[in-house]
C-alpha cells in the first residue's frame, strides 16, 4: 500500500501485515527451489558444448550422454551397485574402527595435559605420513588382499578423528568443569558430563576429516589392490581406455560423498552440536 | 615494583619459571614417544625375527637409507619440484578465483556449489582420467597436485572474504576509500585466515596427491619410489621412503607456513597456531 | 550437608557455615609472562554464619584467587583457609560457586542443569522435579525449561547459574562478578533478588564485584583490597539492614550514599597507585 492511498483515511488504516498475492508465480513456488541446481545444469551444458566443438578423441572426453548410457548400462548389470555397496563397506567398516579407537583413544591422551603435550608430535608424524605412503609395505605384508584396504582406510582415519577428540577436550573451558567439580562431581563424572559432550563439535570435525581422507585412501587402495569397488572401477575403465566410465564412476563418487554427508553427517550435527547451540562455522 | 610497594613479611617461595626441570619437561617430554616407537619397533623385530622382507630392524632401514641416499635425492627433488608446480599455480588460482567469488554474490552462487562438488571428488581420483589426458609423468602428478590443492584453497578463500564483518568495510568506505583499495587493505588482510587455513590444508592434500599420483603413474619421485621397492621386497626403504614422506610433510607444515601464519594472522590477533 | 571436604558429614553440623582465612598469601606464575605472580599478601578475613560480604578493588588484585581458593580450586602458598573450621582441599557441594563467565553446560537444558547437581548427589527423580520446579519458579524462568543456554539471554544464563547452585543448597555462596556480563536493567532487578533469596534462605555469602554501588547495595560488610599483592586495605560495614534495600531506598540513603562515596574513594586510592607504579 503506498503512503498516498493510506493517508488521512483512518477507517482503511490496515490491520495486519499486506495480504500474500497469489500469482502464478507463486503458484509454482517450488520451481525456485530448484534454482540450486543450476550451476550443474550450466556446467553440463558447457561440457556437452564443448564436446560439440571440439570433438576430441574418445579417449580424451565424451558427452555426457554416453556417460549417462555406460553408468546406465553398470546399473542394468547390477555392477555399479556390487561395487558401490563394496567400497560402502570397507569405508564403513573403517569408519567403526577409526571412531571406535580413534575417539576414545583420544579422550584418554587429551585428559591429561602432560600425556596430550608429548603425544602431539608423535601423532602429528603419522598423520603426515598418510596411509597412501604405507601401501607399499602393506602390500609386503598383507598382499593384494582386502586386508591390506581395511589397514589402509583405518590408518588413515584413526589419526585425524584421535587428535580431534584430543583437541575437543583440551578446549573445553575450566570454568565448565571447575562449575561441575563445585557441584559435588567426581573425576568420572565431570569427564561423563563435561568433556565428553564438550568435545563433540570438535569430534565431529574430526569425523568429517578422518572420512574425508579415509574416502581418497579407499579409492587410491582399490586403484592399485582392485578386488571391486569405485576405485577399482574406475582405474580398470582407464586400462580399457573407457573413458565414460571414468567420468561416471567419479561423478558417482561425488554424489555418494555428497549424500554421505546430507544424509548422515549434517544430521548428526544437527542433533548435537547445532541443538546445543555451538556451531563452528 | 613500584614505588611505594611494603615489603612484605614472608618470602615468596621459589617458582622459577625456568628451572632445568621445567625445560627439561617442555623439550625431552615430546622426544619420549618417539622413543618409545622405536623401541617398541625394535623390540618387535628382535622378537619376532622377521625376514628382511617384512619388518627390518631400525638399524637397517637408517643404513640403507643412507647407502642409497643419493638416489633418495634425486627422487626427493622430483617430488618437491612437482610440489612447488602443482601447488602454486593452485595457490594463485585459488585465492584469485576465490577471491572473486567471495566479493561477488553471482560467482559465488554459481560457481560455488561446483567446486564443492568438484572437492568431493579430487585428487586421487583424477589420476586416472588424467593419465588418459596427459599420459603418465610428471605433467600428470603436476595436474594431481592442482587438483587436490586448488578447491579447497578456493572454497577457503571464498569464504574468509564472505565472512568480513561488513562493518569493516563500510568504515573505510564511508573514509573515502576506492573499492580496490578497501579489497586490498581490509578484506585481503581481513580474510587472511581462511586463507592460511585453506593453504595449510592444501598443501598437505596436495602432498598426499603427489604420493598417490606417482604410486601409479610416475617414473620418478619418492612416490614410484616406494611403490617399485615393493616389487624388490625391500621394506627397508619402503619404510625409509615413507618416513621421509612424513617428514617433509611436517617440515613444510612447520617451517613454512606456520611461521607465515604467525607473522600475519597471529600478529594481528586473529588466531593462534596450534 | 556436607563438609568442606566433600564427603557427608554428621547431623551435628547444621549451623550455618563460617569462612575464615588467616594470614593467607599466594604466589603463581604467569603461563603468559613466565613471571612470578605475587597475588595475594597476608589476607585475614572473617566471614560470620548468614553475613553478606563484598568485595571491591582494583583489576588483577587478588580478588578471584582468593574465592578461588576458597572455592577449593587453588591450594594457597601460605597460611589457612578454614571452612567450618576445617581447611579446605576441593570443591564441594558445601561451597556453591557462581563465576562470571558461562559455567551452565551448553548441551545441556535448562532443566538438566539446574538438577545437575542433585543428579550427582544421587536425588531421586521426584523429588529433583520438585525442587527443580521450584527454583525455576523462584528465578522467573518458568516455560523455559527445555530451552537450550544459547537460546537464553545473559540475564537468564546467569539465572540458571544461580539456580543450579541454590538446588544442592549450599550454606557458603561464593560469586565472582557475577552481573557483569548482564545489562544495566536485568542487573538491578538481579541484584533485589539476589537480595531477597540470600535473606530468605540465610546464606553466607562472599560476592566479588567491580561496582561499588552494587557491594554495597548487597553487603552487610565491603571488604576494599589494595593493589597487587592483593591485601584487605579497609572493611567498611554497610549502615542500615539489608532487609529493607531495594534501589529506590538506595538512591535516597544518606548513609548509604556516604558508604559508597567512602568505598570508591578507597577503590580510587589503589588504582592511582596502580597506575603510577606501572
Amino acid at each position: 500500500m503506498s503512503a498516498s492511498e493510506t493517508a488521512g483515511s483512518l477507517a482503511e488504516r490496515p490491520t495486519g501485515p499486506p495480504k500474500e498475492v497469489t500469482t502464478w508465480k507463486t503458484r509454482i513456488r517450488w520451481i525456485y527451489k530448484l534454482k540450486g541446481l543450476t550451476p550443474f545444469v550450466a556446467a553440463l551444458l558447457i561440457w556437452w558444448l564443448t564436446w560439440e566443438i571440439w570433438q576430441p578423441h574418445e579417449r580424451i572426453l565424451v558427452s555426457p550422454a554416453e556417460v549417462w548410457s555406460a553408468l546406465v548400462a553398470l546399473v542394468r548389470e547390477g555392477i555399479l551397485s556390487a561395487y558401490i555397496e563394496q567400497s560402502l563397506k570397507r569405508l564403513a567398516f573403517g569408519v567403526m574402527v577409526g571412531v571406535g579407537v580413534g575417539v576414545p583413544l583420544g579422550w584418554l591422551i587429551g585428559l591429561n595435559r602432560s600425556l596430550a603435550d608429548a603425544s602431539e608430535p608423535v601423532l602429528r608424524f603419522f598423520n603426515s605420513v598418510s596411509g597412501i605412503a604405507w601401501l607399499p609395505l602393506l602390500i609386503l605384508w598383507f598382499g593384494f588382499t582386502e586386508r591390506t584396504i581395511t589397514a589402509i582406510i583405518v590408518y588413515t582415519m584413526l589419526f585425524p578423528v584421535l587428535f580431534n577428540a584430543m583437541i575437543g577436550v583440551r578446549t573445553v573451558p575450566d570454568r565448565l568443569s571447575q562449575a561441575t567439580r563445585t557441584l559435588g562431581a567426581g573425576r568420572l563424572r565431570v569427564v561423563r558430563d563435561v568433556y565428553m559432550p564438550g568435545s563433540f563439535p570438535s569430534v565431529m570435525t574430526g569425523v568429517r576429516l578422518g572420512i574425508g581422507f579415509g574416502w581418497r585412501a579407499l579409492i587410491a587402495g582399490e586403484f592399485v589392490v582392485g578386488g571391486g569397488g569405485l576405485g577399482f572401477l574406475i582405474f580398470n575403465a582407464r586400462t580399457q581406455g573407457l573413458i565414460s566410465e571414468i567420468i561416471g564412476g567419479m561423478l558417482v563418487l561425488g554424489l555418494l560423498w555428497l549424500a554421505l554427508d546430507r544424509l548422515i553427517l549434517q544430521p548428526i550435527e544437527q542433533y548435537t552440536t547445532v541443538r546445543w547451540g555451538l556451531v563452528r562455522l | 615494583m613500584g614505588f611505594g610497594a611494603p615489603v612484605t613479611a614472608v618470602a615468596p617461595p621459589i617458582l622459577n619459571p625456568r628451572s632445568p626441570l621445567r625445560l627439561a619437561k617442555k623439550w625431552l617430554l615430546p622426544v619420549v614417544p618417539f622413543v618409545i616407537v622405536l623401541a617398541l619397533w625394535w623390540l618387535v623385530w628382535y622378537i619376532g625375527d622377521f625376514a628382511i622382507g617384512v619388518l627390518p630392524s631400525p638399524r637397517l632401514v637408517l643404513d640403507s637409507a643412507i647407502d642409497r641416499w643419493d638416489e633418495f635425492r634425486g627422487h626427493i627433488g622430483a617430488s618437491l619440484q612437482r610440489l612447488v608446480w602443482g601447488f602454486l599455480v593452485a595457490a594463485v588460482t585459488g585465492v584469485l578465483l576465490g577471491l572473486a567469488a567471495g566479493l561477488s554474490k553471482r560467482i559465488a552462487d554459481f560457481l560455488g556449489p561446483l567446486v564443492t562438488f568438484m572437492n568431493a571428488i579430487s585428487g586421487i581420483a583424477w589420476i586416472p582420467l588424467a593419465i588418459a589426458w596427459f599420459g603418465v609423468g610428471t605433467g600428470m602428478v603436476v595436474f594431481i597436485i592442482w587438483n587436490a590443492s586448488f578447491f579447497l584453497i578456493f572454497l577457503n578463500v571464498m569464504l574468509g572474504v564472505r565472512l568480513v564483518p561488513f562493518h569493516l568495510e563500510y568504515g573505510l568506505l564511508s573514509l573515502g576509500a576506492s573499492r580496490a583499495r578497501v579489497i586490498r587493505q581490509v578484506i585481503v588482510p581481513g580474510a587472511m585466515p581462511y586463507i592460511m587455513a585453506g593453504l595449510r590444508s592444501g598443501l598437505g592434500f596436495g602432498w598426499r596427491g603427489l604420493i598417490a599420483a606417482e604410486l601409479v603413474g610416475a617414473s620418478s619421485g619418492l612416490g614410484f619410489f616406494i611403490f617399485e621397492q615393493q616389487e624388490f621386497n625391500r621394506a627397508d626403504l619402503i619404510i625409509a621412503g615413507a618416513l621421509i614422506i612424513g617428514t617433509i610433510g611436517m617440515a613444510m607444515d612447520r617451517l613454512i607456513l606456520a611461521p607465515l601464519e604467525r607473522r600475519t594472522i597471529e600478529r594481528w590477533g586473529l588466531v593462534s597456531t596450534e | 550437608m556436607t563438609d568442606s571436604n566433600g564427603g557427608r558429614a554428621g547431623a551435628a553440623s547444621a549451623a550455618p557455615a563460617t569462612i575464615t582465612v588467616d594470614d593467607l598469601s599466594h604466589w603463581f606464575v604467569s603461563e603468559q609472562s613466565g613471571q612470578t605472580v605475587h597475588a595475594l599478601d597476608q589476607v585475614d578475613l572473617a566471614i560470620q554464619p548468614g553475613e553478606f560480604v563484598t568485595v571491591v578493588g582494583p583489576s588483577g588484585c587478588g580478588k578471584s584467587t582468593l574465592l578461588n581458593i576458597l572455592a577449593g580450586f587453588i591450594k594457597p602458598s601460605y597460611g589457612t583457609a578454614l571452612v567450618n573450621g576445617r581447611p579446605i582441599t576441593k570443591p564441594g557441594p558445601d561451597r556453591g560457586v557462581v563465576f562470571q563467565e558461562l559455567a551452565i553446560l551448553p548441551w545441556r537444558t535448562v532443566y538438566r542443569n539446574i538438577s545437575h547437581g542433585l543428579e550427582i548427589q544421587k536425588v531421586p527423580k521426584t523429588e529433583r522435579d520438585e525442587r527443580v520446579a521450584g527454583l525455576t519458579q523462584l528465578v522467573g524462568l518458568e516455560g523455559f525449561e527445555n530451552h537450550y543456554p544459547h537460546q537464553l539471554s545473559g540475564g537468564m544464563k546467569q539465572r540458571v547459574a544461580v539456580a543450579r547452585t541454590w538446588a544442592s543448597d549450599p550454606d557458603i555462596i561464593l560469586m565472582d562478578e557475577p552481573f557483569a556480563a548482564v545489562d544495566a536493567m536485568t542487573r538491578l532487578t538481579l541484584q533485589e533478588e539476589l537480595n531477597r533469596l540470600t535473606l530468605a534462605t540465610k546464606k553466607t555469602v562472599f560476592f566479588i564485584t567491580h561496582s561499588v554501588e552494587e557491594a554495597v547495595f548487597l553487603g552487610d560488610r565491603v571488604v576494599a583490597m589494595s593493589a597487587r599483592p592483593g591485601r584487605i586495605k579497609a572493611e567498611v560495614p554497610v549502615p542500615g539492614d539489608r532487609r529493607d534495600r531495594t534501589w529506590e531506598v538506595m538512591s535516597n540513603n544518606q548513609d548509604l550514599q556516604g558508604c559508597v562515596e567512602e568505598v570508591l574513594g578507597l577503590v580510587r586510592d589503589e588504582a592511582g597507585e596502580q597506575e603510577i607504579a606501572h
